[in-house]
């Protein structure tokens, strides 16, 4: 079991390595997790070797709190030879299965169905669970209805995890999806599923401890929504259209802040430590950046490679 | 008879059967998905057999959810099994195209060859009574897809070798089965003989005009080509087999011999397989002059009604006019 500190650690990771690649807007658009490091860090916190975990195209936090490298991961997202998917999938289709991480897919529900079959194979190999993140913008897709469906008739191992952050871009909750909440939509399914803050590390990842253990104790799939706010815009090109007012009461409810006044309060950090971690995390976001910067854009030349 | 003593007489479904049932002995990572394939042995009676022998776990009757039922298979496929999903109308493909063309037909590209999806996708094509919805021949649609393979057979015995292909792949492909083959039969070589992609066959060897058919299309053209024969028009017909890759250079000799080139084809003429077909024989012949001429279903949805069916789909007579007129 992950300690209090290295979930917050693994969360100051994230935090540090959005905001030194949000200084490089030279490669294109970028999906951040700003706000929903918890979420990721929570649920990875409660896999194991033998899991995979798919994602949406925000993908970042979750890479990370996986354990993929932190130089591939930049080195991929600013279009290098060296990154996790040299060069070719770039910023939401981040991927290292061998890593547990079977990858992002940026079509919004596009990876749900895949996770279901990922969790028959897996099922089939006899050890290890799937894991699949999607935002709440997904939960008005077939997809995710064929995907719970076919899930509880075959018994897989599959745990859905909706980091509901309230927005489909510009677009309201309330104006888009009935179901409310949004872990409902197990129901009829009979699928187990439970509602936590996912702004609250612990929180998730208690939950997510207790519903992988059903998950590998053959009860079936289960759903987790996790309550979350996206601090940033739905992607660095995109515009913001939430009040300041909406947004100001949204950061005061930051996780890694959350986590670290919690631990404050147990006893269990001082502002020194707090301090020593926080600036572990922004040198290894440079490092990460400095690596991704030294290592070379892929040969034109190879843009038939490893099509068919 | 043709082939070797041995070689037996297969229907089409036998072929495909016969297929599956060793692939699956072959490859235990091999798993199908579909509508109604486990005990009722599928559709058209192609996998019959196969759940008795190989069970619920490998022959696995799916939801009506043709999105999920590929989905399912792309992701167990690129998680370290081997999967084939069978679409029973091949209009309904539409519903699957996006695990099939952005998930599966990517993954080896966009990971950085991290991800392999050996994935079978048999969709049943083409008209026989069922309707707008039930009728469409949509292989032209996935020929642009970089990463996926389209195979069409037009006999038992390639049926039975391009399935097995397809099988052993690791990238993702598309298998048209066209519905009016299964009342067909054909010669089985008693050997194990697996067909490639790419490889078209002379189905009937001429010297005026080059006709390009593929699955029920090339038997068609074969009937056209008796026909033309009694008037002295030396038809060759040439079963493409696999639509991507396209075998051109069997395509670019023949057309270099007779001069006149006849596409024909269930689906539609604009973008279809016929334009491809003409274009990459234009290209390849660098300039040298032939004749053109497309066959393919009428402009409208194809009407279970039969007489607006017959009207739509290209037949025999339709096929000769187009090489009379080329040729006149």
């Amino acid at each position: 079991m992950m300690t209090a500190g290295a979930l917050l650690r693994a969360m100051q990771r994230i935090r540090a390595f959005e905001e030194a690649l949000a200084g490089r807007p030279d490669h294109g658009f970028q999906l951040f997790s700003m706000g929903q490091e918890a979420v990721a860090v929570g649920v990875a916190a409660a896999l194991g070797a033998d899991d995979q975990l798919l994602t949406s195209g925000r993908s970042i936090a979750a890479a990370l709190a996986r354990g993929v490298d932190a130089g591939a991961i930049m080195a991929e997202l600013l279009g290098k030879e060296a990154g996790t998917n040299r060069g070719r999938g770039g910023r939401g289709h981040l991927a290292q299965p061998a890593a547990g991480f079977f990858g992002a897919h940026a079509v919004v529900g596009g990876n749900l169905t895949i996770a279901a079959g990922v969790a028959l194979a897996l099922a089939t190999r006899g050890r290890g669970i799937a894991a699949c993140m999607f935002g709440d913008g997904a939960c008005g897709a077939g997809a995710l209805h064929e995907t719970l469906n076919v899930a509880a008739v075959w018994r897989l191992p599959l745990l859905l995890v909706c980091d509901n952050n309230g927005y489909s871009i510009s677009t309201p909750q309330a104006m888009a999806l009935a179901p409310q909440p949004l872990a409902a939509l197990a129901q009829p399914f009979r699928i187990p599923a439970v509602t936590v803050d996912g702004m609250d590390v612990e929180a998730v990842r208690e939950a997510a401890v207790a519903l992988a253990a059903r998950i590998r104790n053959g009860e079936g799939p289960a759903f987790l929504e996790c309550r979350s706010a996206r601090f940033a815009t739905h992607s660095t090109s995109t515009r913001e259209t939430r009040a300041a007012d909406e947004l100001a009461a949204d950061r005061a409810r930051d996780p890694i802040v959350a986590q670290a006044r919690r631990m404050q309060a147990r006893g269990e950090l001082d502002a020194a430590r707090l301090a020593a971690w926080d600036e572990e995390a922004r040198v290894a976001a440079v490092a990460a950046l400095a690596f991704a910067d030294a290592a070379a854009y892929p040969a034109s030349g190879s843009v038939l490679e490893d099509v068919q | 008879m043709s082939g070797s003593a041995a070689a037996t007489r297969v229907y089409f479904r036998e072929a495909i059967a016969r297929a599956l049932s060793e692939e699956m002995a072959r490859d235990p990572a091999l798993v199908l998905f579909g509508q109604d394939i486990g005990r009722f042995g599928g559709a058209y009676r192609e996998f019959t057999g196969l759940f008795e022998r190989y069970g619920a776990q490998r022959v696995r009757d799916t939801p009506v959810a043709e999105a999920a039922m590929i989905g399912v298979g792309v992701g167990a496929a690129a998680a370290g099994l081997r999967a084939l999903v069978s679409i029973t109308y091949m209009d309904f493909l539409m519903l699957g195209l996006d695990p099939l063309v952005n998930y599966a037909a990517k993954a080896r590209y966009k990971t950085g060859g991290q991800l392999r999806v050996p994935l079978v996708v048999k969709a049943t094509a083409g008209a026989r009574g069922q309707g707008v919805a039930h009728s469409q021949c949509i292989e032209a649609w996935l020929m642009s897809v970089p990463g996926l393979v389209v195979v069409a057979p037009a006999t038992a015995a390639d049926a039975y070798g391009l399935l097995k292909s397809a099988l052993r792949h690791d990238g993702p492909v598309l298998f048209v089965d066209h519905k009016r083959l299964y009342p067909t039969a054909g010669e089985l070589p008693a050997e194990e003989t697996l067909v490639p992609f790419g490889r078209a066959r002379i189905a009937r060897g001429g010297s005026d005009v080059t006709i390009a058919a593929h699955a029920y299309t090339v038997r068609v053209a074969l009937a056209a080509a008796e026909e033309l024969a009694r008037e002295g028009v030396d038809c060759e017909v040439i079963d493409l087999r696999s639509l991507a890759p396209l075998d051109v250079d069997t395509l670019v000799m023949s057309v270099a011999r007779t001069g006149a080139l006849v596409t024909v084809e269930e689906g539609q003429a604009t973008c279809g397989v016929g334009v491809e077909v003409a274009a990459r024989v234009r290209e390849a012949r660098d300039g040298e002059p032939f004749r053109v001429a497309r066959v393919a279903a009428l402009p409208a949805p194809v009407s279970s009604n039969p007489v607006l069916e017959a009207a739509c789909l290209p037949d025999a007579a339709r096929v000769g006019a187009a090489v009379r007129a080329l040729l006149s």
